[in-house]
């Protein structure tokens, strides 16, 4: 992956507006999140990250307070508006395999970042011992990142598609 | 000559059977089939297929009344994980036909490819649309030769048995048959019951020389997970296993 690479998948989650967005590539991993502040972190991990299970919204950490606390509570914040991340939804595989953008090589692939989508609308195939496993979408709405390149393995429960419900 | 539908029909009531002379493909039939709730153990049956289907849109060579061109619906009540053992299970289900049916021994290539002799005698595709496995069954029965240029080498029953015309009617019915014993099988004892076959029934499990084809890596094979996948001791050291598409003989 080059930096060329890593500036383009910044550009996307600029322009998306997504939270988060990981890509493999080969041994290589990169994963952009966004800060509260609307900048991007980059982490290029040694390893292998385990997947991420959903989109994180972009909130500061605060310690949890506990009925125990002796010191005086913390000036009330009004919550932040529930951020667009938080009702996206993000497509997982079902199964071990390897992921299809399209039904045959050449094809054009079943979705592309930015299409809308409707529910039973084949997003991409992942093949496990020559099972050719649809995935639908289950949510109308609008692809907003796919998180696999095509060809790649993918494991059980991986992110493979956030959609941004209409 | 046309296959006998009633014969096979009625060996196996239990199975719906929808014939048609000429189809496009009986796998987009029987995903329609499928789409409209069409009942586990449905098969479509023809005796020709116009646009016969391999894998990734590759084509399926459906000489008329030569060979066998069936798909089936399998239900199984299986968590999405462990559905890709269906494919071990067609494997088995149609190495064991050909050898009830003919008596001829078939060996089986990770996942499905059905061998005599290696060269591909059936081959086997499967899609998982809304739950429902529809598997598309090919076997070559009594083509008396093959184009040059073919992936792998291909043969057929006839040619394995010196010549003689073979019963279509009796595979189908031998296939069926074999795909219900085994689902039942799957049933009462899980997924590993059909590894266990598999590993038993194929040369290639285990300490055969292969190249895995997706990467080109070469290796030796260790045998199978409990979920079905491949293990390959690679020659670079890592033990690899083999999720998708399938394996070659390193010779």
């Amino acid at each position: 992956m080059t930096i060329d690479d890593i500036k383009e998948l910044i550009r996307v989650v600029q322009e998306t507006g997504i939270a988060e967005l990981e890509v493999r590539r080969g041994e290589n991993s990169v994963r952009i999140k966004r800060s509260a502040s609307g900048s991007q972190d980059v982490v290029v991990p040694a390893v292998l990250p385990v997947p991420v299970a959903g989109v994180a919204p972009p909130v500061a950490s605060v310690p949890a307070a506990t009925a125990q606390d002796t010191a005086p509570p913390p000036a009330v914040t009004p919550p932040a508006p529930p951020a667009e991340e938080s009702r996206d939804v993000i497509v997982k595989s079902p199964i071990v395999g390897t992921y299809y953008d399209a039904p045959s090589p050449g094809a054009p692939p079943f979705v592309k970042v930015g299409d809308h989508v409707e529910p039973k609308q084949v997003l991409c195939i992942i093949e496990s011992m020559k099972l050719m496993n649809e995935i639908e979408a289950e949510t109308a709405g609008t692809l907003i990142a796919r998180h696999v390149e095509n060809g790649r393995p993918v494991e059980y429960g991986e992110s493979l598609f956030t959609i941004r419900p209409a | 000559m046309p296959l006998d539908i009633a014969c096979i029909q009625r060996a196996r009531p239990s199975n719906p059977i929808l014939y048609y002379p000429t189809i496009g493909s009986t796998m987009i039939e029987a995903s329609s089939l499928a789409n409209d709730g069409a009942s586990h153990g449905t098969v479509v049956l023809a005796d020709e297929q116009t646009a016969g289907m391999g894998r990734f849109g590759r084509s399926w060579l459906s000489q008329p009344e030569a060979g066998i061109y069936c798909s089936i619906l399998l239900r199984l009540q299986l968590k999405p994980g462990s559905l890709p053992v269906a494919s071990l299970l067609l494997g088995l289900a149609a190495a064991e036909a050909i050898q009830k049916a003919t008596e001829l021994i078939c060996d089986l290539r990770w996942p499905n490819d059905v061998l005599i002799r290696e060269r591909k005698v059936a081959g086997i595709l499967t899609h998982l649309t809304e739950g429902c496995i529809v598997a598309g069954i090919g076997i070559n029965a009594n083509q008396t030769s093959f184009p040059d240029g073919l992936r792998t080498p291909a043969t057929s029953l006839r040619i394995e048995s010196g010549g003689r015309e073979q019963s279509r009617e009796a595979v189908v019915i031998h296939l069926l048959e074999a795909i219900d014993s085994f689902c039942s099988t799957l049933k009462s004892e899980g997924p590993e019951s059909i590894v266990r076959a598999f590993t038993r029934a194929s040369s290639y499990a285990l300490h055969r020389r292969i190249i895995i084809e997706e990467t080109g890596e070469k290796g030796t094979t260790a045998g199978l997970d409990s979920n079905g996948f491949l293990l390959v001791q690679l020659d670079r050291g890592k033990l690899e296993r083999v999720a998708a598409g399938g394996v070659r003989p390193d010779v």
